[in-house]
């Protein structure tokens, strides 16, 4: 067979890519010229990048000259630690306690009001569309600088979250053991008690444990706008330029995230299994 | 004459003994068909052939070449001379048949324009013949996944003889084949072997097709070499034998 | 004997309940513990939600904006009007504008580092069981760092603007998405690469044509999936002089422009909205419509 009758057989393969698929050819071009217009956009050129990275040098060399380690003040970062501790642990477990009851109220199967249910389920969209740093940030205008608005913080954020995810668990619910309880005609708290709670009781716990996992790693940063916690120890050492202290809180933050996440991994297991 | 030579070649894995002490001599353009039940180290063996896994010891050579102790290109061009294809046919089946067999020449051409799915009209032209030459061009730009098992393989030889073989190794090339599908792949790969001439070595689960299709069997029981020879040479009850329970 | 039977499973049962109330006891005191430690050390008290209210509300009520519903569609010269509360949008449009470049720049570049690199830290692919390891550990690294300290670090270097924030969410970025990029790999079917190992192909290939067209419906609906989270965090990355929308926000919060600080997050909320909207429409297309 000449070359020719061997093209003829599937002419469109020795196409040029853009007319074999030309809207998967004009993605990839779209993509790319989007990129490098971004990249021209914020002028983003790789001389300033370096000369950027030779400003970061002397910081890095100050990072790991630890001279006058014991006279740092441990009992501050140590205090930090255990505030972003607490902030989480408290947010959670405040927003867990207030989500149970939002949760039925929010649930299909419990409550036939439609408009309250899309009223809830609307609020708790607006507190998810809110980043939790801007909440801190409202709350220490509200409250003043300390742990206690990165508590509320992390509460207001977890009330939109676990709100969201509880009333899909209890949705999601079998609703033939909540139709055996009613037919019983027992009483809407007994249908919840006895008919709900031992369903969905479990993966509230797993979620709620999975939130504190990760409310540990958005405590951290609350410091930042001055919400408490090691994030305030860490910003008042960056921005006085020890970076030796820096270095080892940010160290001192990963070990506590690392424990925090084994521990939570652990204990989630043990509940899914029981 | 060209002549793939394996000498005392073993395999052990950790606690088994997969190959033991096998040796052979194959010549170009024989066909040889490898049985025995599954287990019996045939797979290992065609993987220690396309140097996929390490022997333990002993010598492969082709032409007097060695191959045990080829490295980097050398080790690279060995594989594209001695083609595979798998009992799962192990195509990309996101992409289209033309550039799974164009994949076949990653071997022995590599370009970084091919990691962007560019290849060269001469290799195009040559994908599309052997494509035809398996009744398969009407399905060049058809997703590999759409085809069927027995157009699966077909695609897996035309990528194989993409490579320009010297030997194609094939690893219970029917298996997961139906019995008219698995005829049709047989039939390419004899026509490959009688055609151009290239040395086929065939692992195969079932002896009827083995004994059909091959000039030369070779049985293989734990690991050791039970029987060499024509087809017809085959007893009864060596076959039984060789199969154990998993007679067919 | 059946009543011994009875007997014992009786025994057994109320032993096991008495277990299990022990462990309930144990779990709520535990909890107790931990809620009033933590609230000693963070000072949490009725005293301060009761102090603290009805300055929150009283802060409220100022961001509000002013709405007439007669006025409110008057220019941005009446006070009521909606374009009075907005009378600086253009400016805040471009912000947005800026605040969602960075976040695709982000997204881009920290995906194509997490893709070269989740290959190196995939167990069952990577060419070297160091490289594993020291990527792994790296990639541990950067995901740990929450991506507004680099933002502080990057200040400090590159100055004020963008540039910083964008390294940082980027660095942030390879480090996350290169952890599920290479678990993604790690599930993947190797058939396809030993194919190409047994053309002769090299170890690219075997990436690009064995690895990639599995799971690039994966890592593209997490890349997305990221993006949605980018776009979070570079609307807040500006509190510490980051760039983006940010900025501008923490400005007009810290100079108490009221009717602004509530101008500016309704943008930031609807933008978040829309772009986690149709983000997720495109990512559940894209499962299993994908052929690179």
């Amino acid at each position: 067979m000449s070359e020719k009758d061997i093209i003829s057989l599937c002419p469109k393969a020795f196409y040029p890519l853009w007319k074999r698929s030309p809207i998967v050819f004009t993605g990839y071009i779209l993509v790319i010229f989007y990129f490098l217009f971004c990249l021209y956009y914020f002028d983003f050129s790789l001389g300033k990048i370096l000369s950027g990275l030779s400003n970061m040098k002397p910081i890095l060399v100050a990072m790991f000259t630890w001279n006058d380690f014991f006279n740092w003040n441990f009992n501050s970062i140590f205090t930090g630690l255990a505030q972003t501790l607490g902030m989480a642990f408290l947010g959670t477990f405040l927003a867990t306690l207030v989500c149970i009851p939002i949760s039925f109220v929010a649930s299909r199967q419990i409550f036939k009001f439609g408009l309250i249910r899309f009223l809830i389920k609307r609020f708790l969209d607006f507190i998810r569309g809110v980043d939790i740093l801007i909440w801190a940030i409202i709350y220490v205008r509200a409250f003043g600088l300390g742990p206690f608005a990165g508590l509320l913080s992390i509460f207001t954020v977890d009330v939109g979250t676990l709100g969201k995810l509880f009333s899909e668990a209890t949705d999601n619910a079998d609703a033939r053991q909540i139709e055996g309880m009613q037919s019983t005609g027992a009483s809407k708290i007994s249908v919840i008690r006895y008919g709900l709670i031992p369903q969905i009781f479990p993966i509230f716990i797993s979620q709620s444990l999975y939130f504190f996992e990760s409310n540990t790693r958005s405590a951290v940063i609350l410091g930042v706008v001055g919400a408490g916690g090691i994030g305030l120890q860490l910003t008042e050492r960056m921005k006085a330029q020890y970076w030796d202290q820096t270095l080892f809180i940010i160290i001192l933050i990963l070990i506590m995230v690392a424990i925090i996440d084994t521990a939570s991994r652990i204990i989630r297991k043990n509940i899914i299994d029981e | 004459m060209a002549s793939l030579e394996i000498n005392s070649l073993v395999k052990k894995f950790s606690e088994t003994t997969a190959i033991n002490d096998i040796s052979i001599r194959i010549l170009d353009g024989e066909m040889v068909g490898i049985i025995g039940k599954s287990g019996a180290g045939k797979s290992t063996l065609m993987r220690l052939i396309n140097r996929l896994i390490e022997p333990t010891s002993g010598s492969i050579a082709y032409n007097g070449i060695e191959i045990t102790s080829l490295k980097g290109k050398n080790l690279k061009q060995w594989r594209s001379k001695c083609a595979m294809i798998f009992q799962q046919f192990n195509l990309i089946d996101r992409l289209d048949v033309l550039t799974n067999v164009l994949s076949g020449t990653l071997g022995i051409n590599f370009k970084l324009l091919k990691l962007l799915k560019i290849y060269s009209k001469k290799e195009k032209i040559e994908a599309l013949t052997y494509l035809n030459n398996l009744d398969l061009s009407d399905k060049a730009l058809q997703r590999v996944g759409t085809l069927s098992g027995g157009q699966q393989q077909r695609v897996a030889i035309a990528r194989a003889m993409m490579q320009n073989p010297s030997i194609l190794l094939a690893d219970e090339p029917i298996s997961s084949l139906d019995p008219k599908n698995s005829k049709v792949v047989m039939d390419d790969i004899k026509k490959i072997n009688k055609q151009d001439g290239i040395m086929v070595i065939c692992n195969l689960h079932s002896l009827e097709i083995a004994k059909e299709y091959c000039d030369r069997l070779i049985g293989l029981s734990d690991g050791k070499i039970v029987f060499d020879g024509h087809p017809s040479s085959l007893t009864k009850e060596l076959a039984e034998q060789l199969y154990d329970l998993e007679n067919e | 004997m059946n009543d011994s039977l009875l007997k014992r499973h009786i025994t057994i049962y109320s032993e096991q309940l008495r277990s299990r109330r022990l462990w309930n006891i144990f779990i709520i005191l535990i909890f107790a513990v931990s809620f009033f430690m933590s609230s000693s050390i963070i000072d949490f008290n009725l005293s301060q939600i009761i102090d603290g209210f009805p300055r929150l509300s009283d802060y409220i009520v100022k961001i509000l904006p002013n709405l007439d519903i007669n006025l409110i569609l008057e220019n941005s010269k009446t006070e009521g009007s909606i374009q009075y509360w907005y009378f600086n949008f253009k400016k805040y449009a471009a912000l947005l504008y800026e605040t969602f470049n960075m976040a695709v720049l982000a997204t881009l570049m920290g995906f194509i580092f997490a893709l070269i690199l989740s290959f190196l830290s995939a167990k069952n692919i990577t060419p070297n069981i160091y490289s594993y390891h020291l990527v792994k550990r790296i990639l541990e690294f950067l995901r740990g760092v929450p991506e507004i300290i680099f933002a502080i670090l990057f200040v400090w270097a590159l100055g004020v603007g963008p540039l910083a924030g964008i390294i940082a969410i980027t660095i942030h970025t390879t480090g996350a998405l290169g952890k599920l990029f290479s678990e993604v790999h790690e599930n993947a079917d190797l058939k396809t690469c030993e194919a190409i190992r047994s053309h002769g192909g090299n170890w690219v290939s075997e990436m690009r044509y064995g690895i990639i067209p599995k799971v690039l419906p994966n890592i593209i609906s997490y890349a997305l999936l990221r993006f949605e989270i980018n776009i979070r965090a570079s609307t807040v990355i500006g509190f510490v002089g980051a760039g983006g929308i940010g900025q501008e926000l923490y400005l007009v919060i810290n100079f108490n422009y009221y009717e602004e600080v509530s101008a500016i997050i309704l943008l930031i909320i609807l933008t978040v909205i829309t772009i986690d909207i149709s983000s997720g429409r495109i990512r559940q297309k894209i499962i299993g419509e994908m052929g690179v």
